[in-house]
């Protein structure tokens, strides 16, 4: 009746066969393993995109065996961004310290009623919000990688073609140093952020981006010595209607910049409203870059097909709230060139489709997805509105909404807390929602009010 | 000519304008009382005006002078405004703006009873205990007004205030027991017409209703509805609050949907 082998040879699960090995199994429960044929030669993977998910994926896959190739088209790029990590990223990716250009260990948060709270005040000595220059980090992790046996290769990818048959290789056009090369490889890991070409090629759907605009600020002395290790975050409908605004810290300028999604067209808009904001600080500064980036708002619609694999901002993985990405970009390289490891047993055997979501996807989802549903909901509850802002600002005051954000977002892991605490934290929320909520449908009345009087 | 004063300063909110400070000479309860000594005109100077892309664009705030108007930063609609606010402030109108000037009228948050980035409470006291309801209406007024005209955050005098200080029961007494009076009226008068019609239909008395799990069930939904339903918008709400809830987690698992029947292990 039913047919049961060895898991490494090819198998279904059956009832009542007589002989129905060439037709489709029609059963409750079905179990193919397809063997993952071995290969008389190592497993040859594509990681394209030299940012830190590629070099994290390409040093993966080349410290487990598997020969690779890193595509990067322009090494010595400064990327705009935030440029902050969480320490465990220190710990996880062994990132030398003396990188590390700030050590912000104070935040202030600023609502739209000008409500300051200081941030910072449960941090301990070691504790720190690293904030690098991303050409120093991403050469770095490339260096680490090619040092690990990876292969870079200092060339733009231009076309990808998709193999007809399945374990025939992948076929990538590129050009390096103006000559056009190819290169047949099996498996490719899709690290080139956000206007992905790899995510084209393999149709894996377009997803939603907000836009981060900052100009780089050179201050006078005694204004960067206010910045020397605080970070400052503004929200209001003034500098942003769905996401915040910021002044960050670099090594010997500021940031200052904000981000939207539903309005992109006004981004300049917001721009003028935080140097407002921010005007007395910045007194006397000079801009010397201005720069924009989109950031993926959500995961793309398909993010592995066949034996392609989008990793970090091609994937999407950027956090809602704080818009987070260089992490989650690492941490998505290293996993899926484990995965591949794993799954190809050291680059010994092909793999296919199931494999990477078996071991990369589903991993991933099942270590990270709560974690994002919970900052999107955070985003909806408390950007949505200046209520809502108010509310956040109101809260963080709270000692304890410190530590649990802090420590979520130092560890990248649910800070354990009280029970009794969560559930005060809980009940204040809930009130200080209620509250600016209260007063913020006070203001709409307000306005009417005094219309009405007028006529 | 109102309406004009009104609906301009919620469009202007970026490009900050001379409207705001007409706007509180208009009010008549004179919570706000504009201290025309505190107006600060700040003056940026761009020097390319392409605002893209330009590396060595220098900012800086150049001057800030008193009692100053630029006469080329008020829109159409709101001159009747601004010969009113001339008057009443004397101010000259002088026109400051160059060709490449942008001109920002800034006048800070002035409040008698805002003492040191917080109310004072002392100032709110009606037969010796403080009027919270006085101290929510000026707390108000005060975000409105930043709303409308965003002021800088500054170091030397922070804002501390924040809605917890005004206790519990002000907040129940002004906002929550109008609201539960209405809500309760409206359940009770659907609880008696339908105990009375399904009374009449089924014979069945108000006790033995309770009795039956139906007429239990109706109970439920009559009140989640009372409680849920108090706008005619809130069904379209509560429909969109149900989809925006689920839409991040379906973009997650949208990645998973294309898979075969037979090789699927559900998620």
């Amino acid at each position: 009746m039913a047919t049961h082998s060895h898991p490494l040879h090819s198998i279904s699960l059956t009832l009542r066969t007589p002989r129905l090995l060439r037709s489709k199994p029609t059963t409750l429960l079905t179990i193919t393993c397809k063997s993952n044929q071995p290969l008389n030669r190592k497993l040859r993977a594509a990681v394209i995109g030299g940012g830190p998910a590629g070099s994290s994926a390409a040093e993966a896959l080349a410290s487990g065996g598997v020969e690779t190739f890193l595509f990067e088209r322009c090494p010595e790029a400064a990327k705009p961004c935030g440029g902050a990590i969480p320490l465990c990223m220190i710990d996880e990716f062994s990132i030398p310290v003396g990188l590390i250009d700030r050590k912000v260990t104070q935040m202030k948060i600023i609502s739209p009623s000008n409500l300051t709270v200081d941030f910072g005040k449960t941090l301990k000595p070691h504790e720190f919000i690293s904030m690098l220059r991303r050409e120093v980090l991403d050469s770095f992790l490339r260096r680490r990688a090619e040092s690990s046996g990876a292969t870079l290769l200092k060339a733009l990818v231009t076309n990808l073609e998709v193999p007809t048959s399945s374990n025939a290789p992948y076929t990538i056009h590129y050009t390096m140093n103006n000559s056009k090369q190819t290169l047949a490889v099996d498996i490719i890991v899709g690290a080139d952020g956000a206007n992905s070409r790899v995510a084209k090629s393999i149709n894996a759907g377009d997803y939603a981006c907000a836009i981060a605009f900052q100009e780089r600020i050179q201050l006078p002395d005694e204004k960067m010595e206010y910045y020397q290790n605080l970070a400052e975050m503004y929200v209001g409908n003034d500098v942003s209607p769905d996401f915040y605004a910021w002044v960050f810290p670099k090594c010997d300028h500021v940031a200052v910049g904000t981000g939207t999604v539903c309005s992109k067209q006004n981004i300049k808009m917001f721009q003028r409203g935080i140097r407002a904001r921010v005007k007395p600080k910045i007194e006397g500064g000079r801009v010397i870059k201005v720069e924009a980036h989109p950031i993926p708002e959500h995961p793309r619609p398909i993010r592995v097909r066949d034996r392609v694999a989008l990793v970090g901002d091609a994937a999407g993985y950027v956090t809602k709230c704080s818009g987070e990405g260089i992490y989650f970009a690492a941490k998505s390289g290293r996993m899926c060139g484990e995965a591949i490891v794993r799954a190809s047993e050291g680059g010994e055997r092909m793999i296919g489709e199931d494999d990477l979501k078996r071991e990369y996807l589903r991993e991933w989802d099942k270590k990270y997805i709560t974690t994002f549903r919970f900052l999107d909901l955070l985003q909806r509850v408390f950007y949505g509105s200046n209520a809502g802002r108010e509310a956040l600002v109101e809260l963080c005051g709270d000692e304890y909404v410190q530590r649990m954000t802090f420590e979520s977002y130092l560890y990248k892991k649910l800070a354990d807390g009280n029970r009794w605490e969560d559930a005060k934290m809980l009940v204040n929320t809930i009130g200080s929602l209620i509250r600016c909520k209260l007063v913020g449908r006070e203001m709409e009345v307000f306005d009417q009010r005094v219309l009405a009087q007028l006529l | 000519m109102s309406m004009a004063l009104f609906s301009s300063p919620p469009t202007h909110l970026p490009t900050i304008s001379p409207q705001p400070p007409a706007k509180t000479l208009f009010t008549h309860k004179a919570y706000l009382s504009l201290r025309t000594q505190n107006r600060l005109l700040l003056v940026s100077t761009r020097a390319t005006d392409s605002g893209s892309g330009v590396a060595g664009s220098t900012v800086v705030v150049e001057e800030e002078k008193l009692q100053q108007k630029v006469s080329e930063a008020p829109v159409s609609g709101s001159d009747p405004k601004s010969e009113s606010l001339e008057d009443s402030l004397g101010s000259n109108g002088s026109p400051a703006a160059t060709g490449a000037q942008e001109a920002k009228f800034v006048t800070k948050f002035e409040d008698p009873r805002w003492v040191g980035g917080t109310w004072d409470l002392t100032q709110f006291q009606k037969d010796g205990k403080t009027n919270w309801d006085a101290v929510i209406d000026a707390e108000v007024k005060r975000r409105k007004w930043l709303e409308d005209v965003p002021e800088s955050s500054s170091n030397d005098d922070p804002v501390v205030f924040d809605t917890s200080i005004i206790p519990w029961w002000a907040w129940v007494k002004r906002f929550h027991l109008p609201e539960a009076e209405r809500l309760n009226g409206r359940a009770a008068m659907i609880g008696f017409f339908m105990a009375y019609f399904v009374d009449s239909l089924t014979g069945v008395g108000l006790v033995d209703q309770m009795g039956n799990f139906f007429c239990k069930t109706l109970l439920f939904v009559s009140v989640v509805g009372v409680l849920l339903i108090r706008k005619n918008e809130d069904i379209e709400n509560l429909k969109r609050l149900v989809d925006e809830t689920t839409f991040y987690d379906k973009q997650w698992q949208a990645t998973w949907q294309d898979e075969t029947p037979s090789s699927s292990k559900k998620n």
